[in-house]
C-alpha cells in the first residue's frame, strides 16, 4: 500500500515486557522486541510460545501485562487497525475446498474491505506472484500442499501489506515448491520492500530467508541477534572423516584434550588455536586411523539452534524433533 | 508445433527407409514437426504493490453477509450449498407459495365463501397455519429448510480451518456472528416470512379487496408476520448453536430435526400419558405455535399460560446465542 515511502530504519513490532498468561500458565514471559524491518525468523520448540505471540501481536488477544506496538498501533487497543496492515498466513490448512482459487483470494481481499473490482483484480494479481496464474480456476480441493500454501500465501498478500506473518510457510513441501515458496518470500522483502516474519522448524529456510532471528524458549525471548553475529559466537571446528576406527579416534582426540562432536565417522574438532590440526593428525596416527577428508566446518543456523536449546537443558537432538508428519509431509 | 525442412542431405527420409522406395533424390527434403517451445524465462515472477484504500467495516461484513446469500442463487465465487440443498429450498419455497393458486382459483370461480375460501382464504386460522401450522409447514418444510442451511454455516469453518481467513482480518468475533446470523434469518424469512407476505398480498390482489378488509385484516397479519419474525430468529439461534459446536454439517442438521421433533414427540407422549400440556413448554415448535396463537387471536390449543411458551423462547433463544458466542469465541487463529 506504501511502496513509494522511504523505508523507515523505525522498528516494525516493539514489545516491552509483554506477559501472557492462561489461568495459572504462563504462555510468554517479559518479552521485549524490536523487530526492524526485512526478514525476521521466529524459532522456538513446540509449546514455546510462537503462537502466542503471533496472536498477540495481530491484536486477537489481550495480553496480560505490559505494551506493544506493531507499525505505531497499540496492541492492546488497534488490533483491527493492526490486521488490516498484516497479512498472515496460517500454518493449518486454511482454504475453502469448494471455492476456485481466484475466488477464494478475492473473497479474503473482501473480508479486508476491498470491493469486489479491486479484490477481483488483486487475486488474479497474486495468483500469477504466487506461481498459480494457471490454476486460478482450479478448485481447491484439488489443489497439492505447495499449491495450497501458494494459496494461503496470495490470500495474505492480496491487501499488499506492510508485514506478513507466515506460520511454517514450507510446511510438507517437496524440495521444488520449498524453494520457489522461499524465493516468492524473499522477492516480497527484497523487491516489494516488505517485511516477512517467519516461524519455522527448518533452519535451513530461516537462514536463507531471514536477516535476523528472535528465538523463544518457555516463553521468554533467549536470544534475539542478526544470524552473522550469531554465526560468528558459534565455535569454529575443524571436520574430519575417518576410516578404519572412529572410535578409538574419538579417543586418542580427547585424550590429547581436545574437544569433539562425532556423527558416525566424521568427527568434528573444536579449533581452539593452530596447533589444533597438527594435534589431530598425530592423534590419527597414533590411533592408526585414515583421514580421508579434512575441512575447515562452516556452523549454520541449527548449530546455533542446538547449541542454545542444549545450554536451555532442551533434550532436543536435531530440528527434526521439534517436527511433526505435517511438516515433513508424512515421511 | 510449427513444421520445418529438414536437409537429409541426400540420404534417405524415414518413410523411404520403411518402405524401401524413393532412392536416388540428391535433394531430398523431408517435413517434420517441430516444438515451438524455446528455453528461456516462461514466468517473471513480479512483485506488484497495491495503492487501494481499505473499505470500512460494513463493506466487510457485507462481504460476509453476500458471500453467504449469494451462494443460494449461485455457488460460482460464494458460498457452496450442495445442488441438492438448493433444489430443496426451491422447493419448499414453491411448496409455501400452494395457497396462491388456490386463492386464484378461488376467485376465478366466485367461490364466495365455499370450501377454496375456507381452505385457502385470509382468515385467522388460515393465516396461523401458513406460518406455524404443523402439517405440512412445521412439520416437513420448515425444519427441513433451516437443518440444509444451517448445517454447514459454522461447522464448515471449524471443519476447514477457514475461520483464520475471518479472523485474522479485521473481522470481530461479534461482527462473524451477526452476519452469519443474518445471512441464515435472510434465507430462511425469505422463504417463510416472504411466502406469507406474499399470500396475504395475492388473496387482496385476487380478490379486489379494498382499505376496509385491509384495516381488518393487517393487524391480525402482522400478528402473523411478527410469530414468523420469531419462529425465523428461534430457529436461527438454535441451528446456527449447533453448527458452532461441531466440524460437521450432518450433526447440526441432524441435531437441530431431533430437537425440534424430540422435543414435540415426548411432550405428545407425556400428555396422552398424564393429560398435561406442561411439557410442550421445552418444544420450540410448540412455544411458537402457542405464542402465535396468542398474537393471531385464536384459540388456544395448550392448557399453560402463554407466558410460559413466551418465558421459555427466551430461555431457548438466549441459551442458544450463548453456546453460539462461546464456541465462536473458542475459534483459534492459529490452530484449529
Amino acid at each position: 500500500m506504501s511502496d513509494e515511502e522511504p523505508l523507515s530504519e523505525a522498528p516494525v513490532i516493539i514489545a516491552k515486557g509483554l506477559r501472557k498468561m492462561y489461568g495459572p500458565h504462563l504462555a510468554l514471559d517479559d518479552i521485549n522486541l524490536e523487530i526492524p524491518r526485512g526478514a525476521v525468523g521466529i524459532l522456538g520448540p513446540n509449546g514455546a510460545g510462537k503462537s502466542t505471540l503471533f496472536k498477540c501481536l495481530l491484536g486477537l488477544i489481550t495480553t496480560t501485562s505490559g505494551e506493544g506496538s506493531v507499525l505505531g498501533h497499540d496492541i492492546r487497543t488497534e488490533g483491527e487497525q493492526i490486521r488490516s496492515k498484516i497479512g498472515y498466513m496460517p500454518e493449518y490448512n486454511a482454504l475453502d475446498p469448494n471455492l476456485f482459487a481466484v475466488d477464494q483470494v478475492r473473497y479474503a481481499g473482501e473480508l479486508l474491505g476491498m470491493n469486489s473490482k479491486n479484490a477481483t483484480q488483486r487475486a488474479h494479481e497474486v495468483l500469477e506472484y504466487v506461481g498459480l496464474k494457471d490454476q486460478r480456476y482450479r478448485k481447491i480441493e484439488t489443489f497439492s500442499t505447495g499449491m495450497l500454501q501458494a494459496t494461503k500465501l496470495a490470500c495474505a498478500l492480496v491487501h499488499d501489506p506492510d508485514i506478513l506473518i507466515c506460520d511454517e510457510p514450507t510446511n510438507g513441501l517437496d524440495q521444488r515448491a520449498r524453494e520457489f515458496m522461499l524465493q516468492t518470500l524473499n522477492r516480497t522483502v527484497r523487491e516489494g520492500k516488505r517485511s516477512v516474519l517467519m516461524s519455522s522448524h527448518v533452519m535451513d529456510d530461516v537462514q536463507d530467508l531471514c536477516d535476523s532471528i528472535v528465538m523463544i524458549h518457555k516463553g521468554r525471548i533467549v536470544i534475539q541477534s542478526s544470524i552473522d553475529d550469531l554465526v560468528e559466537q558459534v565455535d569454529k571446528e575443524i571436520e574430519l572423516v575417518i576410516w578404519g576406527g572412529a572410535s578409538k579416534m574419538e579417543k586418542e582426540l580427547s585424550s590429547v584434550g581436545l574437544e569433539t562432536r562425532r556423527l558416525g565417522r566424521i568427527i568434528r574438532v573444536k579449533l581452539e588455536n593452530d596447533s589444533t590440526i597438527d594435534k589431530a593428525l598425530e592423534a590419527a596416527v597414533s590411533a592408526g586411523v585414515q583421514v580421508r577428508q579434512m575441512k575447515e566446518y562452516e556452523p549454520d543456523l541449527e548449530d546455533v539452534f542446538l547449541l542454545v536449546m542444549d545450554k536451555l537443558g532442551s533434550q532436543i537432538k536435531g530440528t527434526e524433533d521439534l517436527m511433526t508428519a505435517e511438516h515433513t509431509g508424512g515421511d | 508445433m510449427s513444421e520445418e525442412k529438414v536437409d537429409l542431405e541426400g540420404g534417405v527420409t524415414r518413410m523411404e527407409a520403411a518402405f524401401g522406395s524413393g532412392d536416388g533424390d540428391e535433394e531430398a527434403t523431408a517435413v517434420v514437426a517441430s516444438s515451438e517451445a524455446s528455453l528461456g524465462q516462461i514466468f517473471e515472477q513480479k512483485y506488484r504493490p497495491w495503492k487501494g484504500e481499505l473499505g470500512p467495516r460494513w463493506m466487510r461484513n457485507y462481504a460476509i453477509f453476500r458471500h453467504h446469500v449469494y451462494g443460494v442463487f449461485t455457488s460460482k465465487g460464494h458460498r457452496q450449498y450442495h445442488p441438492m440443498v438448493r433444489l430443496l429450498i426451491l422447493v419448499i419455497f414453491l411448496a409455501s407459495l400452494t395457497p396462491i393458486p388456490m386463492l386464484f382459483l378461488s376467485s376465478l370461480i366466485g367461490d364466495e365463501g365455499g370450501f377454496f375460501e375456507k381452505m385457502w382464504g385470509i382468515n385467522r386460522y388460515n393465516l396461523w397455519g401458513q406460518v406455524l401450522g404443523y402439517f405440512p409447514r412445521n412439520l416437513c418444510m420448515w425444519p427441513l429448510l433451516t437443518a440444509v442451511v444451517v448445517g454447514g454455516m459454522i461447522s464448515d469453518d471449524r471443519q476447514h480451518g477457514t475461520s483464520a481467513i475471518y479472523f485474522s482480518r479485521p473481522i470481530s468475533r461479534m461482527d462473524y456472528i451477526s452476519m452469519k446470523y443474518l445471512s441464515v434469518a435472510i434465507i430462511l424469512g425469505f422463504v417463510i416470512v416472504f411466502s406469507y407476505f406474499a399470500y396475504y398480498t395475492s388473496a387482496i390482489v385476487f380478490k379486489a379487496e379494498g382499505w376496509a378488509y385491509l384495516a381488518d385484516t393487517l393487524p391480525i397479519f402482522l400478528g402473523g408476520m411478527l410469530a414468523g419474525a420469531i419462529l425465523v430468529i428461534t430457529y436461527t439461534s438454535i441451528g446456527l448453536a449447533l453448527s458452532s459446536i461441531s466440524q460437521s454439517r450432518f450433526f447440526a442438521a441432524i441435531g437441530f430435526l431431533s430437537i425440534i421433533y424430540g422435543t414435540k414427540l415426548v411432550s405428545l407422549l407425556v400428555e396422552l400419558q398424564f393429560d398435561t400440556t406442561f411439557m410442550y413448554a421445552m418444544s420450540p415448535y410448540d412455544c411458537l405455535a402457542h405464542m402465535g396463537q396468542s398474537l393471531l387471536g385464536i384459540p388456544p390449543n395448550y392448557e399453560h399460560p402463554v407466558s410460559i411458551s413466551v418465558v421459555s423462547l427466551i430461555v431457548m433463544n438466549s441459551a442458544a446465542i450463548w453456546l453460539l458466542v462461546s464456541r465462536v469465541t473458542s475459534l483459534e487463529v492459529t490452530r484449529e
